[in-house]
């Protein structure tokens, strides 16, 4: 039973990050329909920013550890969108709906942002300290509170995203555009400013995700090409540009992740993912919630 | 076979290169020519899948297949490097077959997702496989003495072969269907062609070719391990192609020729390679929406490669 709590636990706690992840990907594509392939490093670049900073920080200036880790964070939020802004202005503009050029355009950078990462910080993993310590037990499974922490923030980060979609102008204008961009622009709704802060917003969710794992994992600049292949398999299975479809998706996989590594071993686990994802294309091509897009 | 200047001019300057290599089997130049010509075949073969409009991001991925099926076969089994070729071809195109039919049923981009999660998978696939070396990958792929001096020609012969056979089915009726399901499904379809079928078709000649060429690589490296084969590759590959322009079979070839040229020369391997060939692919699609064969056929310097430019498959002869 404590096995079990703590598996689901786990699983709760991956999926968190893996949903925030995803949506940023999924919302990425039904504003601009292109698949941002750099979406894992934006994810990257914020843990190694982070780590650098807090390891500056933690030498020179005397402030408790998530001071540090808030300082780190928030700057380094700011470099990703100041990067976002660049990226969009001088080349995704020039390819709004034209998802060949996109993706090309993508991958380039993709390259360009990992050459750069290397140079910059090297290939050398880093870390960012402990930003609570101690654990608490719930029904018998063991549970870090800076798990805990880190799960409950991404899921209020989740739910901030979604009140956003669902409830706000913004959020609306962002639906509508996804729905019918054309219908959309004859509404008044100014496409290429949405497609803007729905990029920004999907960056800032990747680098939300980076800069919640920092603190759980081993950072490396190729780290975000694992999240990116688990996020491409969400976003298959729930459908692409399906909002509920990435959530119910993320947490599947998770589940996957969490009990498949216990019970045999991560990369069985993996392979594992991929075959259900080919079984979901077999019998639901467009995803489990997704609409056929054309 | 209908041909123009252009396929022509580049047959030739692969049947020269075959002769020096001929010549000096064992100097750098002769390495170089080789990674050209291999590099040539994977631009051809992700130019291919372009043809049905998908981006095939395990290009690389089955490239590796022919490599791991050649490696375990000619260093478990022992079997004759004449045996070895064409069994990775058929490996690599049964697994393409497989993949195909169960992820090529939608259009847009689950493909390009699906190619590059499966590059992944594959590479975990190896990790995992005690029986194929896991994280060391298989040692010891040698090439037999007999054929030791000739190796480095018939490598560039058949990747010229590959190449050309690419061109010709693209001219065929078949290579017509598969521009037609690029352009317009629905039409295509309403003329009783299954268009699954087909798809799955192109995906599995663009394999059967990178098959081969992977078995071939295997035997030029002699030591392969998982991470050679990882998606980068695809994505060189697609710098090969829009570098040189996807307008025209020589295109890819163009570009992989240039680029590797660039890399063997002015770079070291690592963080720089990477830069310089993504910086490459940004400024290829800013500057160069046609690579650079379409500027060239813009320039008007070679008025028939402008005329097999604005014909896509060529003229017919």
């Amino acid at each position: 039973m404590s096995t079990f709590v703590q598996l689901l636990i786990n699983a709760v706690q991956i999926g968190a990050i893996y949903v925030l992840f995803s949506l940023g990907l999924t919302l990425i594509f039904g504003v601009m329909r292109i698949i941002n392939f750099a979406h894992g490093e934006f994810f990257s670049l914020t843990a190694l920013l982070i780590s650098v900073q807090v390891g500056w920080l933690t030498s020179q200036v005397g402030l408790p550890p998530w001071a540090d880790y808030l300082l780190a964070f928030a700057v380094a939020l700011v470099v990703l969108l100041i990067i976002s802004v660049l990226v969009f202005r001088f080349g995704f503009a020039h390819y709004l709906g034209d998802m060949t050029s996109g993706f090309i355009l993508s991958l380039g950078l993709v390259l360009i942002m990992q050459g750069g990462m290397l140079e910059l910080f090297g290939g050398y993993p880093r870390s960012v300290p402990a930003l609570v310590e101690g654990s608490i037990t719930v029904l018998g499974g063991a549970i870090s509170l800076q798990k805990l922490l880190i799960c409950a923030l991404a899921l209020a980060a989740t739910g901030a995203i979604l009140f956003m979609v669902m409830r706000t102008p913004l959020g609306v204008s962002l639906r509508a555009v996804a729905e019918d961009q054309e219908a959309a622009m004859l509404q008044g709704i100014r496409y290429r400013r949405i497609a803007l802060y729905g990029f920004l917003i999907g960056s800032a969710l990747a680098a939300l995700a980076g800069g919640l794992i920092a603190p759980l994992a081993v950072i490396l600049p190729s780290m975000g090409g694992e999240f990116l292949i688990k996020a491409f398999m969400i976003v298959i299975i729930g459908g692409l540009g399906s909002i509920p479809g990435a959530i119910l998706a993320s947490f599947l996989l998770a589940a996957i992740e969490s009990f498949g590594s216990f019970y045999v071993d991560l990369p069985t686990a993996t392979i594992g993912m991929f075959v259900l994802v080919a079984v979901v294309l077999v019998l639901r091509p467009q995803g489990l919630l997704g609409r056929v897009v054309r | 076979m209908s041909s123009d200047n252009l396929s022509r001019l580049a047959v030739a300057v692969g049947i020269t290169l075959a002769a020096y290599c001929l010549l000096a089997p064992t100097d750098f130049v002769v390495q170089v020519i080789l990674w050209m010509a291999l590099a040539a075949v994977i631009a051809a073969a992700m130019r291919f899948v372009m043809l049905i409009g998908e981006f095939n991001m395990a290009t690389g991925a089955f490239y590796g297949i022919g490599a791991y099926t050649a490696g375990y076969i000619a260093t478990s089994l022992d079997w004759p490097l004449l045996l070895t070729i064409p069994v990775a071809g058929v490996v690599a195109g049964l697994v393409a077959l497989a993949l195909g039919y169960a992820t090529m049923r939608t259009s847009g981009a689950y493909f390009m997702l699906i190619s590059f999660a499966f590059a992944e998978i594959m590479r975990l696939f190896y990790v995992e496989s005690d029986f194929l070396g896991g994280n060391n990958g298989i040692l010891g792929i040698l090439v037999p003495a007999w054929i030791e001096p000739y190796y480095p020609a018939f490598v560039v012969i058949v990747c010229m072969m590959l190449i050309v056979a690419l061109a010709v089915v693209e001219r065929s009726h078949l290579g017509k269907i598969f521009t037609a399901i690029h352009n317009n499904e629905q039409v295509v379809r309403s003329v009783g062609i299954n268009v699954l079928a087909m798809r799955v078709t192109c995906l599995v000649i663009a394999s059967i070719v990178l098959g081969i060429a992977g078995s071939l690589y295997a035997y030029v490296a002699s030591v392969i391990s998982p991470g050679d084969f990882t998606f980068m590759l695809s994505v060189f590959a697609l710098a090969y192609v829009k570098l040189g322009g996807d307008k025209h079979p020589v295109g890819p070839v163009l570009g992989a020729a240039l680029l590797t040229l660039v890399a063997q020369y002015l770079l070291g391997f690592g963080a720089y390679d990477q830069l310089f060939y993504g910086i490459v692919i940004v400024m290829a699609m800013l500057a160069l929406p046609n690579g650079l064969l379409g500027r060239l056929a813009q320039l008007r310097l070679v008025k028939p490669l402008a005329a097999a430019l604005h014909s896509p498959g060529g003229r017919d002869a």
